[in-house]
């Protein structure tokens, strides 16, 4: 067959991954209008990532409200290092995303993104509502058309955006990044990228367990997410933190369907409820914030944080327990709004719309189903995959400015580990920070490093062969092996033995040839291959930490004792050249 | 029947492949024929996000359409198929 086309490029800061944080990075890179900046996305940066049909809500300190209410960003710190991360916490990452997020607010204002709202008694007619904090601390926004935005201000900064692009090795020379090679999902062309500095943004890792309706792609996080990032970073001997807590299976509302709002909580306050089949709360309903009462009340931290924890304990409590009770013969469970007013019912359609598949949900809902909210419980009865993000938040090791181990090349939003939920608002408050460090690297290198060709020319035959390929698999047939391994040697409990017989089966997963007959199939053996190294670094992380963790869903059959003392620690999983692995303690931030 | 669960509507797609350039999962391909609606070439290969309705330029005449795989559909205390 004819030989892939190789397409030089040169950039000063490269992004990898057009999801909220490298497009942040990349608009904030081109700001002074002096250097070249290159986005590579597998997919489209107009729906791409776990925004890509939007996101109703960012939570951050918000000084309006907060400063009335007597809330400090200190204060705020506290209720995430407790309440959300359980003290596997980098806290200089929670100043950076909750100390920046109202100025990336208003930025996101500027550019054409409603934040106010006239029926509004909150400062500034924001809606502010309850997310993770004690006190309400989300923005919520009409953000289904936020990549959209971000798209449009990054081309009109001059950001050179390559759609169906997907990175898959970073070249380094000497300590420093020098680029990057990645491959063009429809064209099968080899893309041999020079850069200054890098910004990897490529989000969570997906498609680690099988999914339960059967439909494959039908995952939470977007079926695209197959932790790229974390391939590439571990290739090159990078740090990875976290690696260990894949969670276990949840049970989702409105189950099959994975619409990926948040329950009861978030997206479906106030009026959410879990009840039982007698109609039992399960987990009580919330009540908006009373704003008449702003700044008029006294504020202690330390109480506000103790009743809001009893609170988390219930509704959690309650969620966390149905998988067990289903299983042993107990339920139908149901998300309940029959109680919900008109307002609340309003707000809650609005605020799904908004939120992840929710636009499509609310079609299905509304249009296929002909269902009304108000009047039809849902029930929790599909299994969610098992993720390793959110609570995990599983990723690079970086400095307090997002900078990797290797001169030039940073960390931005769900690539970055070390900050439970950092989510959106670590997208958008880490990705512009990247990016400005980025550019100011780039400002001060005068020429590029003169990186090797050979990556390049090795992934040309890499993919030529997997092109060519007459007896390799192909990649579903892969993937659902890795899927089937993982949900079977790393379970929801797991024990050294079955761990590394798992290594072992993934050893012989690695050796099975792949098989793709066009460009679109050979990028998603790419996936596939990202998802293998995710899949080692679970297992490996997994046999080094010694110890049960239940609030990151870590538990082990043969160390059943939660270990503070030893494992109050984040631990770094590290790929040596030679192919073994080491591993590393890192602080935690108290 | 093959598994299909994004319809289109023949009079109403102007084959502009706005969906085809913005699905995420790039499971749609533009139809060999300009003009026509796209084709579905990987129907497993959906996150169901609704880019593709939100995004087409004639959504309000209904050009594309998802039709949810019934093993995906939600359950719900009262439902008929």
């Amino acid at each position: 067959m004819t030989e892939l086309k190789m397409i030089p490029v040169e950039t000063d800061v490269l992004v990898i991954g057009g999801g909220l944080a490298g497009c942040m990075a990349a608009i904030n890179a081109a700001g002074e209008g002096d250097l070249k900046v290159t986005l590579a996305e597998k997919s489209n940066t107009m729906a791409s990532g776990c925004a890509a049909s939007g996101i109703d809500h960012f939570w951050g300190y918000i000084p309006p409200v907060h400063e009335k209410m007597g809330y400090t960003l200190e204060d705020m710190a506290e209720d995430h290092r407790v309440g959300i991360a359980f003290g596997l916490f980098r806290k200089d990452l929670f100043m950076l995303v909750a100390g920046t997020l109202y100025d990336r607010v208003l930025d996101l204002e500027k550019w054409g993104i409603n934040f106010r709202y006239e029926d509004s008694k909150a400062p500034g007619k924001f809606r502010i509502v309850e997310q993770f904090h004690s006190v309400p601390a989300a923005f919520n926004m009409d953000g289904a058309p936020l990549k959209p935005t971000l798209t449009r201000e990054a081309k009109r900064r001059g950001v050179t955006i390559l759609n169906r692009v997907q990175m898959t090795d970073l070249i380094i020379d000497n300590g420093q990044v020098a680029g990057g090679v990645g491959i063009g999902t429809r064209t099968g062309d080899i893309y041999f990228i020079k850069a200054k500095a890098v910004v990897m943004s490529n989000g969570r890792s997906n498609r680690l367990s099988r999914n339960q309706t059967g439909f494959d792609f039908n995952t939470r996080l977007p079926s695209p997410l197959s932790g790229d990032g974390t391939s590439m970073a571990m290739r090159i001997g990078l740090p990875i933190i976290n690696g260990e807590f894949l969670g276990s299976r949840l049970l989702a509302p409105c189950g099959n369907y994975n619409p990926n709002y948040g329950d009861p909580r978030n997206t479906v306050q106030p009026a959410a409820r879990i009840v039982d089949n007698a109609g039992n709360v399960i987990a009580p309903r919330t009540q908006f914030y009373d704003w008449e009462k702003l700044g008029k009340e006294p504020f202690d931290a330390a109480e506000s944080r103790r009743r809001w924890l009893e609170e988390r304990k219930v509704w959690r409590g309650g969620r966390s327990t149905l998988p067990k009770r289903v299983a042993q013969g107990e339920g139908p469970f149901y998300l309940d709004f029959t109680d919900a007013t008109e307002y609340e019912a309003n707000y809650i359609a609005w605020s799904i719309k908004n939120e992840g598949k929710g636009t499509q949900f609310m079609r299905y809902f509304e249009g296929e189903e002909g269902l009304d909210l108000r009047e039809n419980p849902q029930e929790y009865a599909g299994w969610a995959n098992r993720e390793l993000s959110g609570t995990a938040a599983k990723g690079l090791w970086v400095t307090k400015d997002l900078e990797t181990d290797i001169r030039n090349l940073f960390g931005a939003g769900d690539e970055v580990g070390g900050l439970p939920w950092a989510a959106g608002p670590g997208a958008i408050t880490m990705g512009w920070h990247a990016g400005g460090m980025a550019a100011n690297r780039a400002r001060g290198q005068k020429a590029f490093l003169a990186p090797s060709e050979d990556t390049a020319k090795a992934r040309r035959e890499f993919c030529s062969a997997i092109l060519e390929s007459k007896r390799g698999f192909h990649w579903k047939e892969v993937e659902l092996h890795i899927q089937n391994l993982m949900d079977f040697y790393c379970g929801e409990v797991r024990g050294e033995s079955m761990l590394r017989r798992g290594l072992e089966r993934l050893e012989y997963v690695r050796s099975a040839p792949l098989r793709a007959e066009n460009p679109h199939e050979l990028a998603r053996c790419m996936d596939v291959l990202s998802i293998m190294d995710s899949a080692e670094l679970v297992l490996r992380a997994s046999i080094e930490r010694k110890e049960s963790r239940p609030s990151h869903d870590f538990r082990r059959s043969d160390y059943p004792d939660q270990d503070d003392k030893n494992w109050l620690v984040f631990l770094a999983t590290k790929r040596e050249n030679d192919g073994t692995f080491s591993f590393k303690k890192m602080p935690v931030d108290r | 029947m093959a598994l299909k669960h994004i319809y289109f509507n023949e009079e109403a797609c102007t084959g502009c492949n706005t969906c085809v350039d913005i699905c995420m999962c790039d499971k749609l391909a533009p139809n060999p024929e300009k003009g026509k609606p796209p084709v579905e070439m990987y129907p497993e290969e959906c996150w169901f996000c609704g880019c593709c309705v939100t995004h087409c330029p004639q959504t309000e005449k209904g050009a594309i359409q998802i039709k949810t795989p019934f093993q995906m559909r939600g359950s719900f205390k009262k439902q008929k198929a």
